[in-house]
């Protein structure tokens, strides 16, 4: 994550080691240089800079590091006699026992500003999987709760008055109860769907089919949801077969025409297109109903997004993110922009592969 | 007057879901028979002689892949598979082992008496039975390998006529494309789905009024096709 490289330290590992040991080199070189001019004292504070230096770039390990190469090399170098390591000198254990403290203090508040830093993230990040986990608990409850409550109400005025009540207000009962069970069960598979999406639990069963031939059931199961609205079919003959998982692509275009026909009102239009681009296989869903502001077509493809649209049942919004996670598996994009005479138009792309041979038939097609 | 009612077999071990098919198969005019394991299911399909049976795939006992496996290797009856699962795999192993139709759950009490009475319908045709198909305006004499479309002479290559047989052989019933690939292009040929797109287009061309939204040949999505006549 991002957020996490900004955090850790510049110089991780064996490259703070190895850059501790090169300051001290440094070091040395410098006293060397200053040695005519200067006090073996002054020499000493050189050697503080690079142990300062890594405690604020690297790890603790490699800031106390620092300091023992640091006061290794000054007394083996610098305090007479030179070439030999003088243990016995109190002095520069006191130099050493310094520059440790300076290294070990800047480490740890680097260490502490570190963890309050991270901690801050993970906070952030905590706060928005609360958010997103009560948007949808919210959106389910809501979602459960009304059609429940029509359940429950008209299954028990049926079996406590049923035969009181008229044969047509009986059949109306029943009929609700039916469409608000399908609503909740149309809900939990998405539900599902969307929890398998992010297991990572659904690999795609991809061979070729065409675009045309995957639109006819969805057509066909949507009969009754499409009733109301004009349906113009526009799907070119030649399209090229695509390598996808034809149920789910299926889905993606089921998903986009009952959201068309249930923002749109009666008797609008709605068009199911497909066409060539260049390297890929676009189909179109498009409604001339209200359409939506671009805020909104924005976030349309979010995971469960707050605003409802309207004041339409459109579920935890999950169908559109659902279309928007298949569309990606197969490599392709999808969007949702204002057409320009007006309503809106969804349009996802598929990538076109070279088609498949076809092994000859010795007669033609064609008489 | 002895009873001339079909009898179904249903194989199920949920009780609610038992008690509305057995209340909307008897409305409809079916005798139910219901048992709740794979061990008894065996036994009743032999005993009763249903016409058909409805099997939930998921059974105390066993899978319900198992009864049909069983049944389908002494009895041609329709088989309908019930399955809580969607997955596309579940119903081509159902199919593969001999069932000729799936119903997923949840699922309206109208798609499965549609299924029920299509089932029934379907007639079983031995693999070299000589047989004309009439689908709408089009007759086809799969032995004599002729055709016409309203009257009119209407050419189908030999690759169109042996998918057409293929798919004949159980018309109503889901047959998968795996097993067409194999019937119709061979073994080696099993998973080269292209071959089979592009021949289910161009027989709906020359046999459907409107390809896009077929009547006849029917594609069950990431399963196979089923050819319906009227």
């Amino acid at each position: 994550m991002p957020e996490h490289a900004q955090n850790t330290p510049l110089l991780r590992n064996w490259r703070g080691y190895l850059a501790a040991l090169l300051a001290a080199v440094a070091c040395t070189l410098t006293g060397y240089a200053m040695q005519p001019r200067f006090d073996l004292v002054n020499i000493a504070m050189v050697y503080l800079l690079p142990v300062v230096g890594i405690a604020l770039l690297s790890s603790r390990g490699a800031a106390v590091f620092s300091a023992a190469s640091s006061v290794i090399l000054f007394d083996v170098l610098f305090v007479p006699p030179a070439g030999v390591l003088n243990i016995e000198d109190m002095q520069y254990l006191l130099t050493f026992a310094v520059m440790l403290l300076v290294g070990l203090a800047i480490s740890s508040l680097r260490e502490r500003a570190r963890r309050e830093e991270s901690g801050r993230i993970s906070h952030a990040i905590a706060a928005e999987r609360e958010r997103m986990r009560s948007t949808l608990l919210a959106s389910i409850s809501h979602d459960l709760r009304t059609p429940l409550s029509v359940m429950i109400g008209a299954s028990t005025s049926l079996a406590e008055h049923g035969e009181q009540l008229p044969a047509a207000e009986r059949r109306a009962l029943a009929l609700s109860v039916s469409r608000q069970a399908q609503a909740i069960a149309e809900q939990t598979e998405k539900v599902l769907q969307m929890t398998r999406f992010e297991l990572g639990d659904l690999a795609l069963q991809c061979d070729w089919n065409s675009i045309a031939e995957i639109a006819g059931p969805v057509l066909l199961r949507l009969r009754e949801a499409l009733a109301q609205h004009r349906l113009l079919v526009d799907i070119p003959g030649n399209l090229p077969l695509l390598r996808v998982d034809a149920p789910l692509i299926a889905q993606v275009i089921g998903n986009l025409l009952e959201n068309a026909a249930r923002h749109t009102p009666p008797g609008t239009v709605i068009q199911l297109k497909a066409r060539m681009l260049e390297q890929a296989v676009e189909v179109a869903v498009e409604d001339n109903g209200p359409g939506l502001p671009d805020a909104v077509l924005e976030r349309l493809f979010d995971r469960f997004r707050e605003q409802r649209i309207g004041n339409t049942s459109g579920g935890v919004g999950l169908g559109l993110a659902i279309c928007r996670t298949i569309v990606k598996l197969h490599g392709g994009g999808i969007h949702a922009m204002q057409r320009a005479g007006g309503g809106t138009r969804f349009a996802f792309t598929l990538p076109a592969e070279a088609a498949p041979q076809l092994p000859e038939e010795n007669e033609s097609t064609r008489p | 007057m002895t009873d001339t009612r079909a009898t179904i077999l249903v194989v199920e071990d949920e009780p609610e879901i038992r008690r509305f098919l057995r209340s909307a198969l008897g409305a409809e005019g079916y005798k139910v028979v219901e048992t709740g394991t794979v061990k008894r299911g065996v036994i009743d399909a032999a005993s009763h002689k249903p016409d058909l049976a409805i099997v939930d795939l998921g059974l105390p006992d066993g899978e319900g892949l198992e009864l049909i496996r069983k049944v389908r290797a002494w009895s041609p009856m329709p088989l309908i598979v019930l399955s809580a699962r969607a997955g596309e795999a579940g119903k081509i192993a159902a199919l593969d082992a001999g069932a000729n139709d799936y119903v997923i759950k949840p699922f309206g009490i109208g798609e499965l008496l549609a299924r029920v009475r299509s089932a029934l319908r379907s007639v079983v045709r031995p693999a070299g039975g000589g047989h004309v198909l009439k689908l709408g305006g089009t007759t086809i004499d799969l032995d004599a390998r002729t055709a016409t479309r309203d009257g009119a002479p209407l050419h189908l290559t030999p690759i169109e006529y042996r998918l057409l047989t293929s798919l004949a052989r159980n018309t109503g019933t889901v047959i998968t494309q795996g097993q067409l690939l194999r019937e119709v292009w061979g073994p080696a040929h099993e998973s080269d789905t292209h071959y089979l797109r592009i021949y289910a287009k161009q027989l709906r061309d020359k046999l459907e009024p409107d390809p896009l939204q077929p009547r006849y040949l029917i594609t069950e999505t990431g399963v196979g096709y089923r050819l319906v006549c009227d």
